[in-house]
């Protein structure tokens, strides 16, 4: 009996929260002040500065990401290794879904590398939990709509509104019901110079005219740096890979000097295609990169747009393609490295055409 | 703006679209991979697990020239 009853109640609990969520997302995105509607970010493409900097290194809001995804996957290694020690059987809460993943890389790993998973495993595993967190983290309520205000030098900004003030510190926010055109025609200068001078003119200490948020976090996959980062390191290691399974012979991959002395008219072909296959390693540098970051960059586009278009309803299921889309990036990522690292260790084959 | 600059303006933002008819082709792909994965796992269930693998692998090698397309659109938009 209660039994049956306890999960009704839940139940209910859950959709009387869903229900009070989905009216308060309709009433600041439809009935109530301008100044709570959502608004599409300003989308640039390279990663912006939050305005912090160690050792004058600038932190960007992507770097800024990154430090927190690498919080999250220390603290998990950490309570693993506690766990590890204890030596207890049954693994708890979220180390139960941590021994799920790595259990499926490894399996995954063995089958395709067989006696190398060993050494292969801890490189792609660690790609596969970065990226994996990564992309995860991204989806966070405060990402890319938390941040620094800042005057804009053309397009549209945004009147600034304070919402909020303890003390000296003033929480602003921007107003979608009062757009502000910023023309930069060729007096830029002029442009430049008016914050300036309208700011203590107004007196009640705006920090902008015509604002745009710059974020302190981004997802750090739309930041080109990062799979390209992991590509480059990626394709080296399945060099060195290479070296150290095969030696020197790795190299007749790509100058088949052999086929060229003995092999005849098509020996001339092989060789070509063996050089070739140099610039093939360049080219997965540059699929693994752009794939990465255009799927993610593309889902934060998305998402951006259509959640400044339709404020409610809609974000929740695109949200979930973009969970459903992070984890699958991060698997292709780590099957690929998987696979190219494993086939490097493998020895070129045309004996067996023979 | 004088209109050369819109019309520049406007045709970026018009190669930008255009740059994206290359996803045409790694849709059709994309779909291909999956439909011969999907008949494959129904042919032969104890296999799923390779053939699934190798599908996504396939499916991303697909979807890498949509990818290609999509940096060329952002690139001229925001970049050039």
């Amino acid at each position: 009996m209660t039994s049956e009853a306890k999960p009704k109640k839940r139940f209910h609990v859950k959709t009387t929260m869903i229900l009070i969520l989905f009216g308060l997302g309709i009433y600041t995105a439809f009935l109530g002040p301008t100044y709570l509607r959502p608004i599409s970010p300003v989308v640039v493409l390279p990663p912006e500065e939050t305005g912090l900097s160690v050792f004058g290194f600038p932190i960007t809001n992507t770097i800024a990401a990154t430090l927190l995804t690498d919080l999250v996957l220390i603290l998990i290694a950490l309570s693993a290794y506690r766990f590890y020690r204890q030596r207890e059987d049954v693994p708890q809460g979220l180390l139960n879904a941590f021994e799920v993943i790595v259990q499926f890389l490894w399996n995954t790993v063995q089958n395709a590398a067989g006696k190398w998973a060993m050494r292969i495993m801890p490189i792609v595993a660690t790609i596969f939990l970065l990226i994996f967190t990564a992309n995860l983290i991204k989806l966070l309520p405060g990402f890319e709509s938390i941040g620094r205000i800042k005057e804009i030098h053309h397009g549209t900004g945004y009147a600034p509104m304070p919402l909020l003030q303890i003390g000296d510190f003033t929480l602003w926010t921007i107003d979608k019901g009062k757009p502000v055109e910023v023309e930069d025609h060729n007096e830029e200068s002029a442009a430049k110079g008016e914050p300036a001078k309208g700011d203590p003119a107004k007196g009640d200490g705006a920090p902008c005219h015509a604002c745009e948020v710059v974020p302190f976090l981004r997802g750090t996959a739309t930041d080109i740096n990062f799979p390209f980062a992991l590509a480059v390191t990626t394709v080296f290691l399945t060099q060195v890979f290479g070296v150290w399974a095969l030696g020197p012979r790795y190299f007749e991959k790509f100058f088949q000097f052999r086929q060229l002395v003995s092999g005849g008219p098509f020996g001339a072909i092989n060789f070509g295609v063996g050089l070739l296959e140099i610039i093939l390693e360049f080219a997965k540098i540059l699929s693994f990169s752009f794939r990465l970051f255009g799927n993610i960059f593309a889902g934060t586009l998305l998402l951006s747009i259509v959640g400044a278009l339709t404020a409610v309803a809609v974000p929740a299921g695109l949200y979930l393609f973009e969970l459903f889309f992070g984890v699958i990036q991060a698997y292709v990522f780590f099957l690929l490295a998987t696979i190219f690292l494993s086939g490097a260790t493998v020895a070129h084959g045309h004996d067996e055409h023979h | 703006m004088e209109f050369n600059e819109f019309f520049v303006e406007g045709m970026k933002l018009l190669g930008a679209g255009i740059a994206m008819l290359g996803a045409i082709g790694a849709g059709a792909g994309v779909g291909i991979a999956a439909a011969g994965g999907v008949q494959a796992m129904g042919r032969n269930p104890d296999a799923a697990s390779i053939i699934q693998t190798n599908m996504i692998l396939g499916m991303a090698f697909a979807e890498a020239v949509a990818i290609y397309a999509l940096a060329v659109a952002l690139i001229i938009i925001f970049v050039g």
